[in-house]
């Protein structure tokens, strides 16, 4: 156990020095200047040097990218190219706006999608799953901006029920207006729901036809009980691990989804710092994606060995 | 049928059973035409090849043929017809009237719910048991099916089964309402010998038991053999035979049957000498093809007249309660497959072609606590230790073992496929490397390999001519075209005509595969041909064809063989000398003849002693092994097979690694055992 | 001796070889495309795919007028016998857009998903094969680059890169190395340890000839799935790049800056948003439809064993 944590963790360790290297070298071939769009089209040779001179651009990469290193180290994360503001602080509200949206898609997709999947999974074929499947390979082929446009028409600009944008204004909680929370939410729930709901359905069809099964119908145990606790609880396993794969891919709907509705969250903010060349503040949100989809996928791979008892008792 | 015997206890009566599955593909006719009955108390073996239907009308009894099919004919059971059950009719009629035990339990068992919990669910919910009673019959149940510490194995988990132990809870759910009928598909298949044995030893105790009426299903005759009262030989889905077991296999009235019989090897008799095999020519009837108006095995027959190639024979009685499906079941001899030759003939030669000494292989390294710091915790698998062999002009070097013994790991040893960690290999007097890729050509070419599963040793994209083109290229240095013509030569000599060189693998039978693969290893004139499991995969007719083949090829070109197996019957059939594995190391080696007959070392004594006999009258001589094979990953403070060995003599066995003596008859033949020869040959000699 | 000929690589035995690996992808495509058709997926997938197939042909040629056309008299029409889905902002007919707008999509995402499975299945194929360290960590680098979302390392890319068309392609190639090489590594895993591969070592053959002549058409059913799954992937990240107006550039027809572009206009004209909505929409699910059709067709009985 302690073992599996050690190689574990070290995994996760390199993961993120792979992807800051990644970032710093992507950035430092990326064209354009920062200096140049911090003072924008009017600037003067002299100005863009005494920019370049303060943002440090002038060492050669990798010392500046070792310095960035041994500050990250020590939790300084750097300012803001652009908002002259430590990064850090530029990204807690948005975080926050960001993880309320997330949490909530999460929070209504899981259950449902894992319920479907059950469901259409045990009467594969059957007209009502059909039906399902039809609807779950609507979900994944719908591009969320598709999805999110589409309701913002019917919802808000025919039918008036809900806000078309989601814009709030900066230093309130998005949980004061909660009414605009219900389209991005909806949006990114589609996809969620259709992929988990997808792969639930896949697993339960599989252990259907597991030889245990068939032992349990032999025995003479009635459907139900065949199901629940012979069916479900081998088929969750792998579900888990879906799941926590798209807690990373969040994030990708994140952009979109922020950006079709003006919601102030990381998704727009990383969009503008890749737009603008702000180093300092993408390399923290990169990291902090890399963290949240390794620990995830560790939180899954612990519970996958709780509850499988062959990983469990070895 | 005489309508007086069927009164009397008549269990379950199947009709005229016809199954048919409809796939996607095509038409599949597994079950043609099957009657039979099961009456209380007795056993009814099905036997016969893959593909024969026997499973299929198992599950049919189980009224649970899953697959969109058409059932013709009936199933009674006690007056009710199964096919026509509704699913409330089934569901109280499954668990607790009939039970069914499987091939392969490991995978019958749910792997993430504890095994007792798995039975008592049958008891709660088959006859209404509350907590408490269906814990305490749980335990009852695990004790009589021979479970030591029922109440501790309740609480495990299958994966922390022995393969015996899982078959030992799925036979003890089985038993567990105490069924009127208890179906037994192929329970042993894919068990250990020494496994199998224990478990046909408490399906013969259950006869004398339980009262139920068991239908056994099992492709093995010498299985068939020991636990069997009445016989049913299945053949592409028909019934062809029916019959005590001491006449069927006495006195077989259906050519197959014979033929069959033919195939198996038997014990050698007292003097040493072996039976020749002789195989059936051809291959099964295929289960897609139509319904004829011909007897299905006339292509293979070789009694075969114009009639049976145009009217299609019935199941009729012969008299005795014996039924055939022959017209001239009164004609049939064993001898019609041919006089019985014997085979045994030591070739004498002493030119050794491959020696090997202190044979090595451990798999993974020893993993530390915290990654790369603190104690050692996990040893690596000790896969192979310390092994010593040697193969000899021209003679067969037979290797036997069990899961687990190290006997395919010294195979992928010897064939470079896996590197040894230690130990020297000399094929020819000429060093090998450990790794096949740094061999020469001409070891290439002189050393080659059989594999077990003959559809998995062929790509399935390229056609059968490739690998065999391929080796005559590189091994032959000969070009395109007459690596062709050569190619055909070598095909034909296993039996396959020059039409078969463009056809891929999935066009071709199992047995068909295995001939490509040996041809394609006999393509360039090797001096061993190391064959690893090469007949396991294959029915007993196509396995005795093979074996025929293999035998043929040495005989005429003098290549030496490796020829590894479970199945110490075929084993003993082909090999001049043997060695035999046990946990990686060599419990005994030599000329066959003193190795086996009669066996010296403890183990090959309970090998050959756990061995199904395919005759119904053998005496047995009932050696049993207790418990399973060590984990390979403890190194053994003192003799490899002391935890089962039947005969220790005490501490020494635990504390001391046995040291290598010859036996009594041969200084070739090495015993690895702290028993000295002459007691060793005393005990045997009894 | 003989052998050096056999196992030196020439230019004329690769062309060989290569002509056979596409014969033999054609040959099972089709093969594919034919069970695919059994089932209810592929019955309704297959006829999408082609229909914008077509239009990513001649599209172009059918549209009732040239998508770059400005017909300042009608902007924002809505939809009317002159023009069939209405006009946007600058009065160009939405569906001759739609139509042109086909190709540059099925064109970018082709290509992409086409190079992103050669790349990755190169990748895979010989990590896998090679095994231990070399293995161990090409894996961990490709292991750090699924941690991100695809969409996040194609606007990383695609900007570092600048946008046009090639550069699109190019990105969408390199995002789906990591997860192509997976999935042909895992096949490689399983697939070497086969009892053909050994028997190929046995007599001799060279890695090379191992991974590409043994390994690589047993992997093809593998990989065309696998195709059909990334071609759905890369219409997805192609459009919302697009949408996010780092894909094609303005005034190239695209069907996700129509999607984005239309957002000002939506309560006015929300038709405008409408057309290219559906088309991406359909498209995907054409394909996703086709790629079940065609995993569903696999696991038929025997339909493995021809294959």
């Amino acid at each position: 156990m302690l073992r599996f944590l050690i190689v574990r963790f070290g995994l996760i360790a390199i993961t993120l020095l792979v992807v800051s290297v990644a970032i710093f070298a992507v950035t430092e071939v990326l064209p354009g200047d920062v200096a140049w769009h911090i003072l924008g089209q009017g600037a003067t040779a002299e100005n863009l040097e005494a920019v370049r001179e303060k943002l440090d651009l002038n060492r050669p990469a990798h010392i500046r990218y070792l310095g960035w290193v041994s500050n990250a180290l020590r939790g300084d994360l750097g300012d803001s190219y652009l908002q002259n503001r430590p990064v850090i602080e530029i990204i807690k509200p948005r975080l926050f706006n960001s993880l309320v949206l997330a949490v909530f898609a999460f929070l209504v997709a899981v259950p449902t999608a894992v319920a479907t999947g059950v469901w259409a999974g045990v009467r594969s074929n059957s007209v009502g799953d059909q039906v399902v499947s039809a609807i779950s390979l609507a979900g994944i082929s719908l591009p969320e901006f598709v999805t999110g446009v589409t309701l913002m028409v019917i919802f808000g600009s025919t039918l008036h029920w809900l806000p078309s944008s989601s814009i709030i204004l900066p230093g309130t909680s998005p949980l004061t207006r909660p009414l605009i929370l219900i389209l991005p939410t909806l949006t990114l729930t589609g996809v969620l729901f259709a992929y988990i709901m997808r792969m639930t359905r896949a697993n339960v069809i599989e252990v259907m036809q597991e030889n245990y099964v068939r032992t349990a119908i032999l025995k003479g145990l009635p459907m139900r009980q065949v199901i629940f606790r012979h069916v479900i609880p081998n088929a969750m396993l792998p579900t888990i691990s879906v799941i926590a794969i798209n807690v990373g891919w969040m994030f990708g709907g994140l952009i979109i989804v922020e950006n079709v509705f003006a919601y102030p969250g990381l998704g727009r903010l990383l969009l503008v710092s890749i737009q603008s060349r702000d180093v300092p503040l993408l390399q923290a949100l990169a990291l902090l994606i890399a963290v949240t989809f390794s620990l995830s996928n560790l939180a899954a791979d612990l519970s996958y060995g709780i509850l499988n008892p062959r990983i469990r008792i070895s | 049928m005489n309508k007086q015997d069927t009164d009397i206890a008549q269990l379950i009566q199947v009709n005229r059973l016809a199954v048919t599955f409809y796939t996607p593909l095509g038409t599949i006719r597994a079950v043609r035409d099957a009657s039979f009955e099961v009456r209380h108390g007795e056993v009814l073996g099905v036997v016969g090849e893959s593909g024969c239907g026997k499973s299929t009308v198992a599950y049919a009894v189980m009224g649970y043929l899953p697959g969109i099919n058409s059932v013709e004919g009936d199933i009674h059971f006690e007056g009710n017809d199964i096919l026509n059950m509704s699913a409330s009719e089934l569901y109280r009629l499954r668990g607790d009237r009939v039970a069914m035990v499987y091939q392969d339990p490991g995978t019958s068992l749910n792997p993430s719910m504890r095994v007792g919990p798995q039975v008592k669910e049958v008891l709660r919910g088959n006859l209404g048991l509350d907590s408490e009673q269906a814990k305490n019959r749980t335990i009852e149940l695990f004790d009589s099916v021979g479970l030591a510490d029922p109440d501790g194995i309740g609480r495990s988990y299958p994966h922390q089964l022995s393969g015996g132990m899982q078959q030992r809870i799925v036979i003890a759910m089985a038993l567990a309402c105490d069924p009127d009928l208890l179906i037994m598909d192929e329970p042993t298949t894919g068990l250990d010998v020494t496994t199998e044995a224990t478990i046909l030893d408490l399906v013969v105790d259950l006869k004398k038991r339980v009262r139920a009426g068991i239908l056994y299903v099992s492709h093995n005759l010498g299985v068939i053999a020991r636990v069997a009262d009445r016989v049913a030989v299945m053949y592409a889905g028909q019934i062809i035979e029916q019959a005590s077991v001491h006449e069927l296999f006495k006195n077989p009235q259906h050519p197959y049957t014979a033929g069959l019989l033919t195939c198996v090897p038997q014990p050698p008799s007292h003097d040493g000498t072996i039976d020749r095999l002789i195989g059936i020519p051809g291959t099964i009837y295929d289960a897609a093809k139509d319904n004829i108006d011909a007897c299905l095995f006339s292509p293979r027959c070789p009694m075969a007249q114009e009639r049976c190639r145009t009217e299609a024979p019935g199941i009729s009685d012969t008299g005795n309660l014996r039924q055939s499906r022959c017209f001239f079941w009164n004609d049939v001899t064993p001898g019609i497959w041919g006089e019985t030759e014997t085979r045994y003939d030591i070739r004498q030669t002493t030119t050794p072609v491959l020696t090997a000494k202190g044979l090595r292989r451990f798999y993974g390294q020893w993993q530390r606590k915290y990654l790369f710091f603190g104690p050692r915790v996990k040893p690596p698998v000790r896969a192979v230790v310390d092994v010593n062999l040697e193969v000899r002009a021209g003679r067969t070097l037979g290797i036997v073992g069990e899961s687990g013994s190290g006997k395919t790991t010294v195979a992928r040893i010897i064939t470079g496929l896996t590197e040894r960690n230690r130990g020297e290999l000399r094929l020819r007097e000429e060093d090998l490397a450990p790794g096949v890729e740094d061999r020469s050509h001409e070891q290439k070419a002189a050393l080659r390999m059989v594999f077990q599963n003959p559809t998995a040793s062929l790509n399935p994209w390229l056609p059968i001519s490739h690998p065999i083109l391929r080796s005559l290229q590189k091994h032959a240095n000969m070009s395109r075209k007459e690596s062709r013509e050569y190619a055909i030569e070598l095909l034909q000599a296993v039996g396959l005509a020059p039409a078969y060189m463009e056809r891929l693998p999935g066009e071709l039978s199992g047995g068909e595969q295995q001939r490509v693969a040996l041809a394609s290893a006999f393509a360039g004139k090797a001096d061993l041909i190391v064959a690893d499991e090469a007949v396991s995969s294959l029915d007993v007719s196509i396995q005795a064809q093979v074996l025929e083949l293999l035998d043929k090829h040495q005989r005429e070109k003098g290549t030496s063989y490796i020829f590894i197996s479970h199945d110490l019957g075929v084993v003993r059939y082909v090999s001049d000398d043997i060695l035999v594995l046990y946990a990686g190391h060599v419990a005994e080696s030599g000329p066959a003849k003193y190795v086996l007959n009669p066996p010296s070392h403890p183990y090959t004594e309970a090998l050959l002693s756990a061995a199904p006999i395919p005759d119904p009258d053998a005496t047995l001589d009932g050696i049993r092994l207790p418990g399973a094979v060590p984990t390979l990953r403890e190194r053994f403070q003192g003799c490899f097979f002391t935890g089962r060995c039947p005969r220790k003599i005490g501490a020494i066995c635990d504390n001391t690694p046995p040291t290598a003596h010859s036996g009594p008859d041969s200084s070739e033949h090495i015993i690895y055992c702290h028993i000295p020869v002459e007691e060793l040959k005393a005990m045997q000699r009894k | 001796m003989a052998n050096a000929s056999i196992n030196r690589i020439t230019l004329s035995g690769l062309l060989r070889a290569g002509g056979a690996k596409i014969a033999e992808l054609g040959h099972s495509l089709l093969y594919l495309f034919r069970l695919a058709l059994r089932t209810p997926g592929g019955r309704i997938g297959l006829p999408i795919v082609m229909l914008y197939l077509l239009l990513a042909f001649i599209g172009p040629l059918l549209a009732p007028y040239p998508a770059t056309d400005f017909h300042l008299d009608n902007q924002l029409e809505s939809p009317s016998s002159q023009f069939w889905l209405g006009t946007d902002q600058f009065g160009r007919d939405i569906l001759s857009r739609v139509m042109s707008g086909a190709r540059s999509i099925i064109g970018i995402s082709v290509a992409g998903a086409a190079l992103g499975i050669a790349l990755g299945t190169l990748v895979g194929m010989s990590s896998g094969y090679k095994g231990g360290k070399t293995d161990e960590v090409v894996m961990r680098i490709m292991d750090g680059l699924m941690s991100f979302p695809s969409l996040l390392m194609a606007l990383l890319i695609l900007t570092s890169l600048g946008a046009s068309r090639v550069n699109i392609v190019l990105t969408i190639g390199i995002v789906f190395i990591a997860p192509v090489s997976r999935v042909m590594r895992s096949i490689t895993l399983a697939l070497k340890t086969q009892e053909f591969v050994q028997s190929a070592r046995m007599r001799g053959e060279n890695q090379v000839y191992i991974i590409f002549r043994e390994i690589l058409p047993n992997a093809i059913p593998v990989l065309i799935v696998e195709g059909s799954v990334r071609l759905s992937y890369a219409i997805l990240l192609a459009s919302s790049l697009g949408f996010l107006g780092l894909g094609v550039q303005p005034p190239s027809p695209d069907w996700g800056l129509m999607i984005s572009e239309s957002r000002r206009f939506i309560v006015l004209a929300p038709w405008v948003a409408l057309a290219p909505s559906v088309a991406v929409a359909s498209l995907v699910i054409g394909v996703n439809l086709l790629s079940d059709g065609i995993r569903q067709a696999r696991r038929l009985p025997q339909g493995e064993k021809e294959l």
